[in-house]
């Protein structure tokens, strides 16, 4: 578990919105596809994708999910941006692409050593 | 968008055939129907498929019938979650008048449990128009989210840009406004002649290209 602003700092990715970075993040979820992520992600995690639109605000507002990391260099949509501003969810970029997000992140959230 | 004004909308614009392919569902066809036979505008009945991988896929029918069939075992594919019309927006369905006399609350937003090549085949033997959507699009599209284009029966594909830029070998090109708000109406479109009318002229540009995009509505 950690604070938004940790796993940022640690992790050096974009941060392209605003939003409360004291939020905790307990988990990661890896995946490109809306459905699966609707139906496996567990609330207060991470989601590592490269679907850099609006929908994925939405799903991820539904499941309680804290950010978004876009991977590959993906870079928000302006209605994306404006929506998780709106919805108090984090959006981060990195040119990492999902595998190595993934394990990064695992490690920074203590999940593996 | 109200499926009356949506008509009256295209009209104007200068429109003759138009399609409304809700996603995921057929229920403001009954309305879209009436209204283009008072409006005297083409109405094609259909709806834009979200397949298995996500991809979405417009299916285009002759009949008001056919497609309300069609879109009811669609409906039956999507998943059992609840809407968020806070999050997703208002899923309502309208008579001619413009009455909202439900809101709809499966999730429309998909997938059907049907994969992309059965849907192809499955709206073919539906005697249906199929049509790979927006695959020019970084989501959504057959492009982005199975890296390429099969090679399948399609009757045209859709796309954004035309030119077009992703390889679209010999199958038609249409290209479409997908508007989702009255003002988007018109705002891409494409020319077809034939001799026929509605949905026999879109099969017959269709089998001969006979479409082009320039000129203005």
């Amino acid at each position: 578990m950690k604070q938004l602003a940790e796993v940022h700092a640690e992790l050096g990715y974009t941060v392209y919105t605003d939003t409360d970075e004291s939020v905790l993040v307990l988990n990661g979820y890896t995946s490109d596809l809306l459905s699966d992520v609707m139906g496996n992600a567990a609330e207060d995690s991470a989601l590592i994708t490269i679907q850099a639109h609006k929908n994925t605000v939405a799903v991820a507002s539904l499941i309680g999910i804290k950010a978004i990391i876009l991977c590959n260099g993906r870079t928000p949509t302006d209605d994306m941006l404006a929506s998780a501003n709106e919805e108090q969810i984090a959006i981060l970029g990195t040119t990492d692409n999902q595998f190595t997000a993934s394990y990064r992140l695992a490690k920074v959230l203590g999940i593996v050593s | 968008m109200l499926p009356a004004v949506l008509a009256m909308e295209a009209a104007d614009t200068g429109v003759q055939i138009l399609a409304l392919t809700d996603h995921n569902t057929c229920r403001n066809l009954p309305a879209f129907a009436e209204a283009c036979e008072i409006i005297g505008i083409t109405g094609i009945f259909g709806l834009e498929v979200t397949t298995r991988e996500e991809v979405h896929v417009l299916t285009l029918f002759n009949e008001l019938e056919q497609a309300l069939e069609f879109g009811s075992w669609i409906e039956s594919l999507l998943p059992q979650i609840p809407h968020s019309s806070r999050l997703f927006g208002n899923q309502l369905i309208c008579d001619v008048s413009g009455s909202a006399y439900e809101e709809y609350d499966l999730f429309l937003y998909g997938p059907a449990d049907i994969a992309y090549d059965d849907l192809i085949e499955e709206t073919l033997n539906q005697d249906g128009l199929v049509i790979p959507a927006h695959i020019d699009r970084s989501a959504n599209s057959v492009t982005a989210n199975l890296g390429f284009l099969p090679h399948l029966p399609y009757s045209a594909v859709e796309s954004i840009a035309i030119p077009p830029v992703v390889e679209t070998y010999e199958y038609p090109v249409i290209q479409s406004s997908d508007a989702h708000y009255i003002e988007h109406i018109g705002r891409r479109r494409c020319f077809i002649r034939s001799e026929k009318n509605g949905f026999a002229a879109l099969q017959e540009a269709f089998s001969t290209k006979n479409i082009s995009y320039l000129g203005h509505l």
